[in-house]
């Protein structure tokens, strides 16, 4: 049972790290582009309205921005080490504009900017081109993204990881890159015209600044290799997830504390509409077992049914119109915001608790109501299925009563597949519930997941991710063991 | 046996419930008591200093009166103070004090127009004519948003922005009545020189910084107790913060990247200079606001932080960690529990009076219209704005018959419309061939319904837009007419410019470049605006009259910025936002319509245009503005690169009965420009 167990544990692993890959590559799939960044806080979602920007001249703020976010990185692998100074030169060729032009105006701009975020890695080849007479025409793009690569943003951390002269080289180094960035003008009928009269000089002192530079541009086997899998997304975040460093951008606060605020809701909310749905739904089903076919078992089993269809935002909206409106011709019965007043800390503990018992009826009743149906009728088919079994015509024929032959044979038996139901109860404790969130104001799990999906904050979902990846992992694994708990036959395999 | 098992175990449970409940509301007593000595304890230090200064001019304010007021002041403490500090600070406002020695005394100076000119004080005198110290009081409930941080300078959103307009104050203001003049604030003087590239502003003496309720609260901010008056060393501190390299606000950036200098030439003159005339300039100066030099130089124990380091921790500040914001203004930042609430309360040490709220509570919970709504329904805030549909349901069909829909004002909910600074358009990409003739252009615009479109979709909000200036603009060109729906007009057109159905399937063809081509579209919108799907599906009807086949598809909002990024479209639907001045460069320049990730997204082109943009933005003269604005729209209004749909308006509602009502509403809106009009300075509490 034990080596079961720890097999299991270690299995965990793997998948984990698995289901974080994939989760990781399809959030970065819809992250944020360096397009978007530049637009950031200009834009105004509600009603599509935008307000005009200034020039936008500082590509170098919102690079240094986008690197904080670790977004500059590919998300899963990186292969910029492998890049030639011919490939880069494809990449610039393809900039330009002119009468055999590749790409249109928008194109030409994504690829730009997709060539300004590659790195330190592009620092080589672009010299290479740079150092290339043959390609003058060149030179001015180049540079511009030379800049732009090279570019080591000042980080507020720098204060604490790097010494004085070193956050001095620094800073003088971005300012040589930016100062020697060669003038050019990409026109659409020539191409690239350089228009530096400095430029020859530049070259030469650009030249000289990676000479000097030199180790920390220059690639090797080694810097390739390790710059694969570690100079990526996935890796910077989980370095930022296991250092405790991981930050929202969306609401600027650390990922785990937003998610403990928010979770103390969620799950009281939620364990509380479990309590309730299987103390209400098992009775149920018990009942329309012991009379299954009767004219009340049909009732009941339309009625929730009818209960079933009925989506739980427009029973949520009714609610709140009809319920929690003072207007012209009613006043509310329920509270419209949170689940509790304002001034709960005040109450004595029996007001309190009537506080919330007020505050928490409809949105209990709305996260509720839907699973009654399911969960009632698996108990009524379970019990259905074991009083026609053997052993419990026998029970009747030695003269045992129904409530014995029921609570004491039947309903043991139909447990099991109670346990497989139960598996996703752990889980689910973690799971946000949108749309009563939302009606009632409450600020839960499922308005944050949902807020950072709109915002494209990945690590915020990829935060979340980790959690609940866990619960459902751990979940699976204590219904293995509980199955083993309630049948020996089950628990002989398990070696 | 059984049932009493099951009894006793709910006992049980219900019992841990409540000894879990009492534990668990403790801190947040515990957390309110706290605030509530902070409060008295504050109030009672101010008092004391108050007490500790010397008697403002003593000959027509009796010390008699000051202990009066003080007698009164101790009395109203736990019941009342907030209004009670602003009476006394009110009533010693009246009076010079000696600490001020230059007041505005220039009141009925002519040159003082506020209109901006060479050489002299221009500004108008501060003046706050709608304050009434006997009206201060009362939590003014509203909505607010959580903002991610709360530096101006490295957060570029509106909402805080918003927040810092209620705790700070800048240079000057546009007037609320005549938008073109200025106002003074804190500067009491602006002399302009140089043509319009060197600026001196006169700080106003007297004004203090808040003190943050940190240094109340935590004994190892203590050194943040201290009074510290606001300097022109302050602007210039957060001039070079900005224009550091180090500092990532690339949004302000852009806006200050031409100023040569800054320099404080004494404690209270402040000195800009720009390195070219440009009008832009003379916002990015007067609007300017301070920040607090002497939090941002320091670390948390009040030594000063190295020279180099400054801009580098500036991105990342304690202060802004610890959610804390200082200004000179009108209301201090008391509370913020992100997505829970901001509370600003009102302070009594500042400088002017431009509020009567003790408190605002903003609420960040309700973000949903329908759950704001009711909120509002609820009397759980004081204001709220509706969207066209609410205003339908609610006013027009009279589902809520506290709004009264002949009376607006007269209701138990009032309601207005007012103007919103945006407006909608449907943008041509004019880079493509369907699309490079005006006629074509203009043909589009005849065969919108506007009127229509308005009344049925938006419910009459919203004024057909003719141009790209708001009606309420004094540079908009009321001269020119709207391109009217007109079918037949509208054809006459598209056959002038060649459009025919040759083919005889009910679509229009045309030969361009040796192939023929007939007018099929489709127009990129935003997802989730009902308002744009409806307009859309009636435009599409009018066009398939006139043989047009035009497509709608929308999209989420990031994957239209892309569109308009990319310029990859036929056609587009938008919506720009407005300020009160205008600036035709970024939107309509040529320079733009070839420079990748700009504005003019549609790539208009017209040298005229171009011309009359620079030249706006070198002129100051306003007849001159004005005069260069309308000839802009006149060509804009030939040209039609976007068909222009509709200026914004929306529905204002406030409390107006019974203990929640909100009055000074309606004079405000009466009195005010319609751009400045819901201005909550003007705003007060049934007492």
């Amino acid at each position: 049972m034990w080596a079961y167990i720890i097999r299991r544990l270690l299995w965990m692993i793997p998948t984990f790290i698995g289901i974080l890959v994939i989760n990781f590559a399809v959030v970065r799939l819809r992250g944020p582009t360096l397009a978007e960044e530049l637009h950031r806080g200009g834009s105004g979602e509600e009603a599509g309205l935008r307000q005009a920007e200034s020039h936008l001249t500082n590509v170098r703020n919102h690079l240094a921005r986008f690197h904080l976010a670790g977004n500059h990185l590919p998300a899963v692998i990186n292969l910029r080490g492998f890049t030639s100074k011919d490939g880069v030169l494809r990449h610039l060729q393809r900039l330009e504009r002119g009468p055999q032009a590749l790409l249109n105006d928008g194109q030409r701009s994504r690829e730009e900017l997709d060539l300004w975020l590659k790195g330190p890695l592009y620092v080589e080849p672009l010299i290479a081109i740079l150092a290339d007479d043959s390609l003058e025409r060149f030179h001015g793009p180049a540079s511009q993204a030379l800049r732009l690569c090279a570019f080591d943003p000042p980080l507020p951390t720098d204060l604490q990881l790097l010494t004085e002269a070193e956050r001095q080289a620094k800073r003088q180094r971005n300012q040589a890159f930016d100062r020697l960035a060669i003038a050019y003008r990409n026109d659409p009928e020539f191409g690239f015209i350089t228009e530096d009269p400095e430029r020859e000089a530049k070259r030469a002192a650009l030249l000289e600044l990676y000479e000097a530079n030199r180790d920390l541009y220059q690639r090797s086997t080694g810097r390739i290799v390790r710059a694969m899998v570690l100079e990526t997304g996935f890796v910077d975040l989980m370095t930022k997830l296991f250092t405790g460093r991981l930050w929202s951008h969306s609401k600027g606060r650390s990922v785990f504390a937003l998610i403990g605020e928010r979770w103390q809701v969620t799950f009281t909310l939620n364990i509380l509409a479990i309590i309730i749905a299987w103390t209400v739904s098992i009775p149920l089903g018990i009942r329309s077992a012991r009379r299954a076919g009767s004219l009340g078992d049909a009732i009941t089993t339309n009625s929730l049914f009818f209960l079933w269809s009925v989506p739980s935002f427009f029973l949520g909206s009714l609610f709140l119109h009809h319920l929690c409106t003072d207007s012209s011709t009613g006043i509310r019965l329920f509270p419209n915001i949170g689940l509790s007043s304002p001034d709960a800390h005040w109450l004595s503990p029996p007001r309190l608790l009537l506080d919330y018992l007020w505050h928490g009826f409809l949105p209990l009743l709305l996260l509720t109501y839907g699973s009654f149906t399911a969960l009632s009728r698996y108990m009524r088919a379970q019990l259905l299925d074991q009083m026609h079994a053997d052993y419990i015509r026998t029970a009747r024929a030695k003269g045992c009563d129904e409530d014995r032959i029921i609570y004491r044979h039947a309903l043991r038996n139909s447990m099991v597949t109670m346990v497989t139901l139960g598996q996703g109860l752990l889980s689910a404790l973690y799971g946000g519930f949108l749309f009563t969130e939302i009606i009632f104001s409450i600020n839960g799990l499922g308005t944050l997941l949902y807020e950072a999906a709109l915002d494209g904050d990945a690590p915020l979902l990829m935060g979340s991710t980790l959690i609940s990846v866990g619960l459902f992992l751990i979940s699976i694994l204590v219904a293995d063991i509980m199955y083993a708990v309630v049948d020996p036959r089950i628990r002989s395999r398990y070696v | 046996m059984r049932y009493l098992t099951i009894a006793l175990t709910c006992a049980a449970l219900i019992l841990l419930l409540l000894v879990y409940l009492s534990l668990h509301k403790g801190p947040e007593r515990d957390r309110e008591i706290r605030d509530a000595l902070d409060q008295v304890q504050q109030s009672l230090e101010q008092l004391d200093r108050r007490l500790a200064q010397p008697p403002p001019v003593a000959s027509s304010h009796g010390s008699d009166e000051i202990l009066a007021a003080v007698d009164s002041l101790r009395r109203d403490l736990t019941d009342n103070i907030v209004a009670a500090q602003a009476q006394i600070q009110a009533q010693q406002q009246e009076q010079p004090t000696p600490a001020d020695p230059k007041p505005d005394s220039t009141v009925n100076d002519p040159l003082r127009d506020g209109l901006p000119r060479l050489g002299s004080n221009f500004l108008l005198p501060h003046a706050e004519p709608q304050f009434d110290a006997a009206r201060i009081g009362g939590t003014f409930r509203t909505f607010g948003n959580t903002p991610p941080g709360l530096n101006p300078i490295i957060e570029n959103a509106a909402d805080v922005s918003n927040l810092h307009g209620m705790t700070n104050d800048s240079l000057c203001v546009r007037d609320g009545v005549e938008p073109m003049r200025w106002r003074g604030r804190l500067a009491t003087s602006c002399i302009i020189e140089d043509d319009y590239t060197r600026y001196t502003f006169t700080i106003r003496p007297g004004v203090y910084w808040q003190v943050p309720r940190l240094a109340l609260q935590d004994e190892r901010f203590a050194w943040l107790r201290e009074r510290v008056p606001l300097t022109a060393h302050d602007f210039v501190f957060t001039i070079a913060m900005i224009q550091h390299e180090d500092v990532q606000c690339p949004a302000l950036k852009s806006y200050y990247e031409d100023l040569e200098e800054a320099v404080a030439l004494d404690d209270h003159t402040l000195q800009l200079t720009w390195s070219r005339t440009l009008y832009t300039s003379l916002g990015a100066s007067m609007g300017l606001e301070p920040l607090p030099r002497h939090v941002y130089t320091r670390d948390q124990d009040g030594q000063p932080l190295a020279e180099d380091d400054i801009p580098l921790q500036f991105n990342d500040h304690w202060f802004d960690q610890r959610r804390q914001i200082i200004g000179v203004g009108q209301y201090q930042l008391w509370d913020f529990v992100p997505d829970q609430h901001i509370i600003l309360r009102r302070h009594a040490d500042c400088w002017t009076n431009s509020g009567h709220f003790a408190m605002i509570d903003m609420n960040c919970r309700v973000r949903e219209p329908e759950a704001q709504l009711t909120a509002f329904k609820n009397s759980q805030v004081h204001t709220h704005s509706l969207r066209p549909i609410q205003y339908k349901a609610n006013i027009l069909d009279g589902h809520e018959r506290r709004f009264n829909r002949e009376q607006p004002r007269e209701g138990a909910l009032a309601w207005e419309r007012v103007d919103t600074l945006a407006y909608s358009y449907i943008g041509w990409n004019m880079r493509r061939p369907l699309f490079t003739d005006r006629r074509v252009r203009q043909a589009l615009a005849h065969a919108f319904p506007k009127q229509r479109i308005i009344d049925e979709v938006f419910f009459g909000l919203g004024q057909p837009a003719v141009t790209n200036v708001h009606p309420s603009s004094d540079y908009f060109h009321d001269g020119l007419e709207d391109l009217a729906y007109d079918r037949n007009r509208a054809m006459a057109l598209l056959h002038a410019a060649g459009w025919e159905d040759s083919t005889g399937d009910g679509i229009l063809d045309r030969d361009i470049g040796g192939e023929r081509i007939s007018f099929s579209f489709v127009i990129k919108g935003y997802a989730n605006s009902p308002e744009w799907d409806r307009t859309l599906a009636i435009y599409q009807e009018e066009l398939r009259a006139l043989g047009i086949v035009m497509r709608a598809e929308t999209l989420e909002w990031r994957d239209l910025v892309k569109v308009y990024e990319d310029r990859d479209f036929d056609a587009v639907t938008g919506g720009w936002r407005m300020s009160y001045e205008v600036d035709f460069e970024q939107l309509w320049h040529s320079r733009f319509a070839t420079e990748p990730r700009s504005s003019n997204h549609v790539g208009f082109a017209d040298t005229e245009a171009d011309e009359l943009a620079e030249r706006l933005r070198e002129t100051f003269a306003m007849e001159e503005r004005i005069a260069i604005a309308r000839r802009f729209q006149e060509i804009i209004h030939r040209e039609q690169p976007y068909l222009f749909f509709r200026t914004a308006e929306s529905i204002f509602t406030w409390q107006n009965a019974g203990e929640h009502r909100l009055h000074g509403v309606v004079e405000a809106l009466d009195a005010l420009h319609p751009f400045y009009n819901r201005n909550s300075s003007w705003w007060y509490l049934e007492r």
